[in-house]
Formats: structure tokens, C-alpha cells, sequence
């Protein structure tokens, strides 16, 4: 335990005195985080709950679609997406690879089967009578969709930390293709990869300690939903 | 598409030819997935269960703490590890820093909350009465944990699988605590994420990720198989 300790000691003063590298990559992997998650639940909440509540032909394939691509590696999509940016492929002229860009691009990509497949299996999860009444009273789909967010809040909440959690921990696509360039666009996790290479131990150890912080908390934000959410009853309220 | 073409068909020679780089990450990457999943199973199932039957005090907040170990970020794992392997670290003598052997040590902490949080949660999905009817009749501790296992065989089985995918998508942890040796320690994660430190345009990194994908696939394949068996267990690969 001696090294650990002594790496602790060294890292916990940058930390404290606000070591101007460290807090760049801070700042930097807190604005891919809530970027990329907003991105993502502004695109991934519409598909979730058409997955989830539609009934048209083919929603079940999608669903398993869903599922399936939160188990895809994250190094395999940062593959896929490079080659779609190469300079001669189909998006090469967007000019994305290696830049601060493309971190914010390839995290929104992997943070979107969260919010996808868990908005869908939030709003599954709902008594099964609920939506077939609020249809039968003549809620237009608008309506039907604000009464099953509001209704799967703590599920959708759920997964919006889940989609925090990657993009906060993610390396791989980060690496391939943001190019991991020191004081550019290191986020903290691919800081590490940085770090422990050249043998620099107290930063890596420094950043740890943040990420772990950082994790706690969203861990903590989603013990309380869920907390709430087990005495949350179900209200049947007009709908808007 | 032009492009994406030019890679594939250089990619796919190496592969139905069985290139011996290839066919050795893949081996490697099969090792590191078997080993490290069943060192965690080893030493997780017996958490688990304890975790799942017992009826002692803190058990709530020692499950909460297991769920929020799943969301441990590889990185962090995998500095922690290395730092105790380190020759000046706590377990330095062993002299295993940068090998396969460190590889399967990080992986099998990687997979370990796997298997001790999704094996409590496969035991409380058991029909209520059916432990406490165990118990009534006598069963002993060892009984009635063999007892409790074999029926929530499906979620524990599937705890595996979804320990087998972390393993083989994992790229920080193996990189931080193997190093990345060519040929070595290098799994196919690992190594796709190497292949962009040098060119773009190599038919092997195509290649690889076509193999992984293929794993994946197998992977996701049979936790389907596994579930349709039994109607709904959700998992993920991912550690996040």
C-alpha cells in the first residue's frame, strides 16, 4: 500500500490547490459530459418512447435493437465512426477527426443507447392499464407521450445518469478519435491512459480520486430517485 | 461507401486466411475473458449469495454498495491495480506489472461486481415463499445456497455473460495495467485502439474489429437464447 499512499499524498495538494492542467481537463470532460448527455436525450427521448409506446409493425426488432446496441464496445464504435470521418470517407468533409469536436460527437453517439433502451423499458414498465385508459379518454399522442414521461420520471431519470456515467468513464472512442492530445481534448478518463504512460502516477492518481468523486455523486443522485421512486404512488392526473 | 469497401476487402483476406496476429489476439482475448470471469465467479458467488440469502444487518447498504461498484470507472481499476503491482507497490515482489498475468487481475476485479450485484438481484427474483419453504424444511446454509443457485440459474448465468462482454470490450484497464505488448498482453480491444496510434489506413484494424464484433455477437446471441428461455432479464455489457 506504501506506493499507493504516497502517490495519494502527492495528488491530493493538486487537487486542492487547483492545478491549472487538471482543472482544464475538469472543465472540459463536465462540458462533453452534459453536452453529450443533452444531446443525447434530446434525440434518444422521442425514439425511446416510440420504441416503448408505439404500436406499429416491427417496434419488437427495434427494441432488441435498442438493447443489443448498449452491449456494442465502445472501442468498435469509435472504429466505426472513424472510418465514416476518415478525409475520404462519407463525412470526411465535416473535418471532425482529431479535434475538441468530435469528443462531444462521439460521446452523444454512446450515450444514446442509454437513453434510448432505458426510456423504453421506463415507460414499459408502467402498470399496463394506465395508457390504454388515458388513450381510451382521447389523449392524442402529445398527450399520451408528457403522461408516460411524467409518469416514468424516475426510469428516464435513471437513464439520463446512466448516460452521465459513460461518457464520464468512456476512453476508448475518446482516444480513437479525438487523438487523446495533452491539454487539448483530454477528458479526465483518457487523461489516465496519458498519464500512466509517461509514468506520471500522481496526476493518474489525482485524476482517479476526481473521477471516483465524480461518479459518487451521480451514484448518490440516482440511490435518492430511486429512493423516491419506491414511494411514489401512481396518480391517475388529467392530462394537460 | 467506396472506402469503407477498400477497407473491408482487405480486412476480410486476413481473417478467412487466419492471420497469425489476429487469431493470436483473439486467443488472447478468449484467455483473459474465461480466466478473469471465472476468478470473479469464484470469489463473487459466494458474496453474492450471502449477499442475496442472508438476513444479517448492513446487507442493504453492503448491496448498495455492490450496485455502485458496477459503475467503478476501468481506469480507475485499472491505476489502483497497478500501483499495488508496482515493484515498489504492495504486492511489487510478485513482479507481474505489465503482463498477462496484471491483465487478468484487473479484468477479474472489472468482472467481479457483475457477478456480486446481478446474483443477489437473480435471487430476490425468486418466487417469495420458495426460500423461506427451504428453510422450513430444514435446509442447512450450504443447502440452501445450492438450492437458491440452481433456481436463479438463468440470472446468474447471464450475470456471466454480461461479466464475459465487459471483459472482452474492455480497453483502459487492460492498457494501464498490461501496457499493451504486441503479441503479449494485447487483447483485441486493446490492440484496436493501438492500431490508430500509427495509421489510419491498416487492413488490420478492420479486421480486428470485425473479429470483436463477431465475439459481441456470440455473446448477445446467447444471453438472448438464455432469455427468451425465461421472458425478461436485462443486461448490459458495459461498465458504467
Amino acid at each position: 500500500m506504501r506506493l499507493i499512499w504516497d502517490e495519494i499524498q502527492k495528488a491530493v495538494p493538486m487537487i486542492l490547490h487547483g492545478n491549472p492542467t487538471l482543472f482544464s481537463v475538469i472543465w472540459f470532460t463536465l462540458q462533453v459530459a452534459v453536452v453529450a448527455t443533452a444531446a443525447a436525450t434530446v434525440i434518444g427521448l422521442p425514439i425511446g418512447l416510440a420504441i416503448g409506446l408505439g404500436r406499429f409493425r416491427g417496434r419488437q426488432v427495434l427494441r432488441v435493437l435498442a438493447n443489443v446496441s448498449l452491449a456494442i464496445p465502445p472501442v468498435l464504435v469509435g472504429t466505426f465512426l472513424f472510418v465514416l470521418f476518415s478525409p475520404q470517407a462519407l463525412l470526411g468533409s465535416l473535418h471532425l477527426i482529431y479535434t475538441r469536436r468530435v469528443v462531444f460527437v462521439a460521446q452523444t453517439i454512446l450515450a444514446l443507447p442509454f437513453v434510448v433502451a432505458l426510456t423504453a423499458a421506463a415507460v414499459q414498465g408502467l402498470p399496463p392499464g394506465l395508457l390504454a385508459q388515458a388513450r381510451l379518454l382521447g389523449a392524442r399522442r402529445r398527450q399520451l407521450w408528457t403522461l408516460a414521461l411524467r409518469e416514468a420520471r424516475v426510469g428516464v431519470m435513471a437513464a439520463v445518469i446512466a448516460a452521465l456515467g459513460t461518457t464520464l468513464s468512456e476512453v476508448a472512442a475518446v482516444v480513437i478519435l479525438g487523438g487523446n492530445i495533452y491539454g487539448y481534448n483530454q477528458t479526465l478518463a483518457s487523461a489516465t491512459l496519458y498519464e500512466i504512460n509517461g509514468a506520471y502516477y500522481a496526476d493518474a492518481v489525482a485524476i482517479a480520486i476526481v473521477l471516483i468523486a465524480m461518479i459518487l455523486i451521480l451514484m448518490c443522485g440516482l440511490a435518492l430517485l430511486q429512493h423516491q421512486g419506491n414511494g411514489i404512488r401512481l396518480r391517475f392526473r388529467s392530462a394537460p | 461507401m467506396g472506402y469503407v469497401w477498400d477497407q473491408l476487402r482487405g480486412a476480410i483476406p486476413l481473417i478467412v486466411h487466419g492471420d497469425p496476429y489476429i487469431m493470436g489476439l483473439l486467443w488472447v482475448t478468449l484467455k483473459v475473458a474465461v480466466v478473469s470471469t471465472a476468478a470473479a465467479l469464484v470469489v463473487g458467488l459466494p458474496i453474492g449469495l450471502a449477499l442475496g440469502l442472508g438476513r444479517f444487518r448492513g446487507r442493504r447498504t453492503l448491496q448498495l454498495l455492490a450496485n455502485a461498484s458496477l459503475a467503478l470507472p476501468s481506469v480507475v481499476v485499472g491505476i489502483a491495480v497497478l500501483l499495488l503491482l508496482l515493484p515498489q507497490g504492495a504486492f511489487g515482489s510478485l513482479r507481474i506489472e505489465f503482463t498477462l498475468q496484471a491483465v487478468y487481475i484487473a479484468q477479474a476485479v472489472l468482472a467481479l461486481p457483475f457477478v456480486v450485484a446481478l446474483t443477489p438481484a437473480a435471487i430476490q427474483g425468486l418466487p417469495p415463499g420458495l426460500l423461506d419453504q427451504a428453510r422450513a424444511l430444514g435446509a442447512g446454509r450450504v443447502q440452501l445456497g445450492v438450492f437458491a443457485l440452481h433456481e436463479a440459474k438463468i440470472g446468474v448465468m447471464a450475470a456471466v455473460i454480461a461479466a464475459l462482454g465487459a471483459t472482452v470490450a474492455e480497453v483502459g484497464a487492460v492498457i494501464i495495467v498490461g501496457g499493451n505488448f504486441q503479441g503479449h498482453d494485447e487483447t483485441l480491444a486493446s490492440a484496436l485502439l493501438e492500431q490508430f496510434n500509427y495509421t489510419a489506413h491498416d487492413p488490420y484494424a478492420t479486421a480486428i474489429a470485425l473479429v470483436l464484433l463477431a465475439v459481441i455477437l456470440v455473446l448477445i446471441a446467447t444471453l438472448t437464447l438464455i432469455q427468451q428461455r425465461t421472458g425478461a432479464v436485462q443486461f448490459r455489457f458495459r461498465t458504467a
